[in-house]
């Protein structure tokens, strides 16, 4: 649906550099990057606001690098929504309808009506956007994108300034969207959570360039550098040397002083492991567990994380475990206790 | 209390200050306003020189108000948007003629107007700007153009460009954006734009001085009006046509801190 091919971009203090990405129809795209990354940029780019100084952006099928945004049907939402502030929200709506020569009056007021009672915000038609909540104005923001029945919704960080429960909400909004609609929507965001919820792919994105694309589970638990693991919160990162591989299981001494067991075909060398820490079963016993790598060490601290706990000991590792574990086991600072994690759960790269 | 004084003592004084200031400039408006009696300014008002003054003052400031949003919507809009070789020079030249003393701009005017071809030229195809009501326009323009100018150009720089993106992707040109989001959201720039600028012009002196000359009935706006009948002892009529002006400044002001207190004239 949309395709971006060798695409460069300066602009101030961003640039973008040899972007490649291949977005399906229908898709769930979340492009994921740090602040600063140039994914505000990206998307500009790809809705014609600015144009690339090199390369090319196709939208099905068809190149439109050097067309105007007026020409690519693609609906666009700001972080800050930016609603005209001298429109309703009806007006703010029906602006992109009112532009269509062909559509008459009555079909604009029917397609309005319409919009707003399934975003649920038939309430506010008379109400300026400067008197709407955060949440209703993202929605408000979202019906005028969509009227005008765009093959594809473009996203810049819509949920960012809101409250953690709109947000929810919000997402859960999104998800119908696409669902009933079948928009292809591109959403870019520096939320790791958001983009596990709601990407069918994800982009992961650093310094102006694509650092690797794959479905949520691929990013989170096989990043492909240390950098990219570092981002998307694996935060136990260990450094080793393959010693022994039998049957695709390889045996790895790490710096710790100890092997550990990963699914990897890597014969030999130096590695890095990735193990995310939620990953990680704290016990106070090595017991009968099927997993292949237990390591013994002590607890340096316990940090409250709301439903979470996360725990971080003194070989280094990291653990996130639930509140309802946390009490069961009684963990204490200070206290020795066992980390075990499946050969499957550790991701190994060179 | 004697204690709290002394520890305020910077107070007093910034207070004293600021209330010395106030009644000086309030005690010159009434020692103006008052120098006549009531029936006297009424008569003096009504009489046909005077009513030609407000005519003419009325009217030039309203042309050149326009002549300097005409220019200055893109002008100042290129300015906020923009970055294009020579940016910074074309931002200083432009604010200029508020640095530079009427007089000399009055000057400027005459020889360009006067003496040059394109005077010339210009007068040929029937524009003579010097000594008539229209060198009082283009001079009150020139005078006034960089408020006009530097307050839009504050109000395009505030109103984020998002908003024109958005506008186009809902199907408008970057001109159809332009008129339907950023010029109706800049309303009050130029509301505020236009009274300042209007009511700088009415009491425009130096420069249309130069230009136009101070001819009775003819070039004669409220400030020569009220220049020409105090300098032949005519104190009635140069009262009343200071009276329009303080009135008409007055009422601008009010209306400008009203809908403009926000941008930046300076």
């Amino acid at each position: 649906m949309i395709e971006v091919s060798d695409l460069y971009r300066d602009w101030k203090e961003f640039s973008l550099k040899d972007i490649n990405i291949e977005i399906k129809e229908n898709e769930y795209f979340v492009i994921l990057g740090p602040t600063g990354a140039g994914k505000t940029l990206l998307l500009e780019i790809i809705a014609g606001f600015y144009f690339p100084d090199r390369g090319e952006v196709r939208i099905a099928g068809k190149e439109v690098t050097n067309l105007p945004p007026e020409k690519r049907r693609i609906g666009f939402i700001y972080q800050d929504y930016s609603l005209f502030p001298h429109f309703t929200v009806e007006e703010n709506i029906e602006f992109g309808l009112k532009l269509r020569k062909s559509a008459s009056p009555d079909t604009t007021r029917k397609r309005l009506k319409e919009i707003m009672d399934w975003l649920g915000i038939a309430h506010l038609a008379h109400r300026y956007p400067a008197t709407l909540s955060g949440g209703e104005q993202q929605k408000v923001a979202i019906a005028r994108a969509i009227a005008i029945e765009p093959s594809i919704l473009l996203l810049d960080e819509p949920l960012s300034a809101l409250d953690l429960r709109t947000k929810d909400y919000l997402r859960e909004e999104l998800k119908k969207i696409k669902r009933e609609l079948g928009i292809t929507m591109v959403h870019v965001t520096h939320d790791q959570t958001e983009a596990m919820v709601l990407a069918d792919r994800i982009a992961v994105m650093m310094r102006g360039r694509i650092m690797q694309v794959g479905t949520p589970y691929e990013i989170f638990n096989k990043p492909q550098d240390e950098e990219i693991a570092d981002f998307v919160g694996v935060e136990n990162i260990l450094s080793g040397v393959v010693r022994n591989n039998e049957n695709g299981v390889a045996e790895i001494e790490v710096d710790l002083g100890c092997n550990i067991f990963a699914i990897s075909d890597y014969r030999a060398g130096a590695v890095k492991l990735f193990v995310r820490p939620e990953d990680i079963i704290l016990s106070e016993s090595r017991g009968e567990s099927s997993a292949k790598n237990v390591m013994k060490g002590r607890i340096e601290a316990l940090d409250d994380m709301g439903s979470l706990t996360r725990v971080k000991m003194d070989n280094s590792l990291v653990a996130l475990i639930t509140k309802q574990s946390r009490e069961s086991l009684g963990l204490q600072k200070g206290e020795e206790v066992y980390a075990t994690f499946k050969a499957t759960s550790v991701h190994v790269v060179r | 209390m004697l204690k709290k004084l002394k520890r305020s003592k910077i107070k007093i004084i910034t207070v004293l200050s600021s209330l010395f200031l106030a009644a000086f400039i309030l005690v010159l408006i009434i020692c103006v306003v008052t120098h006549t009696t009531l029936p006297a300014l009424i008569t003096s008002i009504l009489s046909e020189e005077i009513q030609f003054a407000i005519k003419l003052s009325l009217t030039t400031a309203v042309v050149s108000t326009v002549m300097c949003i005409g220019i200055s919507i893109p002008a100042a809009y290129a300015l906020a948007r923009y970055d294009f070789f020579g940016k910074s020079v074309v931002n200083t030249i432009l604010d200029a003629p508020l640095a530079l003393p009427p007089l000399v701009a009055g000057v400027g005017l005459l020889i360009l107007f006067g003496t040059t071809s394109f005077g010339r030229g210009l007068a040929d195809a029937g524009l003579t700007f010097v000594f008539t009501p229209l060198g009082i326009i283009i001079a009150q323009f020139f005078v006034n153009v960089p408020f006009m100018f530097r307050i839009l150009r504050g109000t395009f720089q505030s109103i984020n460009p998002r908003y024109e993106h958005v506008a186009e992707t809902l199907g408008c040109t970057e001109a159809q954006a332009f008129w339907r989001v950023t010029l109706p959201m800049s309303k009050n720039g130029l509301l505020a734009g236009s009274i300042i600028t209007w009511s700088k012009g009415i009491g425009e002196f130096g420069a249309a001085l130069m230009v136009a000359g101070a001819t009775r009935m003819k070039t004669e706006t409220l400030p020569i009006s009220l220049y020409l009948n105090m300098s032949c002892g005519e104190l009635n009529l140069a009262i009343a046509a200071a009276t329009i002006l303080i009135i008409i400044s007055l009422i601008s002001l009010f209306v400008f801190e009203r809908y403009g207190g926000f941008t930046r004239v300076f």
